[in-house]
């Protein structure tokens, strides 16, 4: 079945088979292997995906239901210039990486919840995560690079204001 | 070749039409948070998903009179936003809120949540406290079933083959009821009730318990009411010991209808608490607010 959707901002096309999901699609058709394949039941988190900017399991997403649709994968979360973004830089700089397979997923969900929540509380910032496991660092770097991105980008807005 | 085929539907007599096409069995497809687990384990018992997301009344939440009409395809995450729903029903939101994480609230769908049936489902207890009726439409025209009545037993319902459930309406609670739920998990997040309950009711103007509809979830087979729990706080101003008893006998209820099991030891225990704090929330706690 021909599949149209737009991945990572590119208008796509692909030909593919009806029955398999939307990890399968972006790992083994498009070879974006950033997106994470491990639980398959839509428990850890490390295949999420934004789909129309909501996180998602892309293990549970019929691949042809994204028909039309817009996917952001991992691969684009980036600056500019293609190197790490601000939250990327800051999972870098708080040590919230160590094994690194669940930071895709991780990066994700928290771009995630920084468009619908500018300002989140630590609270809110685990709620954002529930659904995404890391068994490394003990979440709360994670929650720092999080916290302080959201912080970072809140004053980058208020300069811009002052500034015009 | 693939093992089934896939095929969006926009709108519902398309859906109908599809679902019911000789030689093909075809079953709807909403969030697939389920589907796509269950296919993980099983082999496939359809040859066609048949995507109902596309249809715009499904995923629509209305008032129309009193009456509040609740989409099939409506997500949790929409639930949990929706102003309509957040005075209506809070406990139904709150439900809402326990469901696994993030990324399955945003796809996780009322109906799917329903017609898959588990005896853990989340939104049930709710749902049957609300009398809430599904609407189910078929090549032979629509009929109501009572969600209390729909559900069979564990992952089974009243559903026909070729019939989908389209929406919910229930009556708006009048603005003097309180509600309460409370979901016993083992975290806090993407986990399954070990028991939850829903409780729904309003004290008269004399401060004695109008009306009152109790469903524990994950507790027996389906969700049900408790008519015996109901009437021994109907016409009674509420107490710590009336709503002692009222637990008591939900417990006992519980045990007549599933018989002592390897769990029971632990659930008699939680459910008299949460049967306990949550009648205690509407009735004592957010007394305060009863005119």
């Amino acid at each position: 079945m021909e599949i149209n959707f737009t991945l990572n901002q590119k208008p796509v096309s692909v030909d593919a088979p009806t029955d398999i999901t939307l990890l399968a699609l972006l790992r083994d058709h498009f070879k974006l292997t950033g997106t994470k394949e491990a639980c398959e039941v839509g428990e850890c988190g490390s295949c999420s995906v934004l789909l129309n900017g909501e996180l998602v399991n892309s293990c549970l997403i019929a691949a042809p239901s994204v028909m039309g649709c817009e996917v952001t994968t991992i691969e684009g979360i980036h600056d500019e210039d293609g190197g790490p973004n601000d939250l990327q830089r800051n999972f870098i700089s708080k040590g919230a990486v160590q094994c690194g397979f669940c930071i895709p997923g991780m990066v994700i969900a928290g771009e995630a919840l920084l468009a619908i929540k500018s300002d989140p509380t630590r609270l809110e910032i685990r709620e954002g995560l529930a659904g995404n496991l890391c068994r490394c660092t003990g979440y709360m770097q994670i929650v720092d690079a999080i916290e302080t991105t959201a912080n970072e980008r809140a004053e980058k807005r208020n300069q811009e204001k002052r500034e015009n | 070749m693939a093992k089934f085929d896939y095929v969006i539907a926009e709108t519902i007599d398309d859906a109908v039409r599809l679902l019911n096409k000789p030689g093909i069995r075809s079953i709807p497809l909403a969030g697939g948070t389920d589907i796509y687990v269950a296919i993980r384990v099983n082999q496939p018992w359809f040859d066609r998903l048949v995507d109902i997301r596309r249809i715009p009344e499904l995923t629509q939440i209305t008032m129309e009179g009193d009456q509040i009409k609740l989409g099939a395809a409506v997500t949790f995450s929409h639930a949990i936003k929706s102003p309509l729903l957040q005075k209506a029903a809070p406990f139904l939101v709150e439900a809402c809120k326990t469901i696994g994480g993030p990324a399955v609230r945003n796809c996780g769908t009322f109906g799917g949540n329903v017609s898959n049936a588990a005896a853990c489902a989340d939104t049930l207890p709710s749902l049957v406290c609300l009398e809430a009726l599904a609407n189910l439409r078929s090549p032979k025209g629509e009929r109501q079933v009572k969600v209390e009545e729909l559900i069979t037993g564990p992952h089974e319902t009243k559903i026909d083959k070729g019939e989908l459930l389209t929406h919910f309406t229930f009556k708006a609670p009048p603005q003097h009821a309180r509600s309460c739920f409370i979901k016993i998990g083992r975290r806090k997040a993407q986990s399954i009730s070990r028991l939850s309950i829903a409780v729904i009711g309003t004290l008269d103007q004399y401060g004695k318990v109008e009306t009152i509809h109790v469903c524990p979830g994950a507790a027996i087979a389906t969700p049900i009411r408790f008519p015996s729990v109901e009437a021994t706080l109907l016409g009674e101003k509420p107490g710590k010991e009336i709503i002692e008893s009222a637990a008591d006998q939900l417990v006992a209820e519980m045990i007549k209808s599933t018989g002592r099991r390897w769990s029971t030891e632990y659930k008699e225990i939680a459910l008299k608490a949460i049967a306990e704090r949550s009648l205690t929330k509407i009735f004592l706690e957010d007394g305060s607010s009863w005119k």
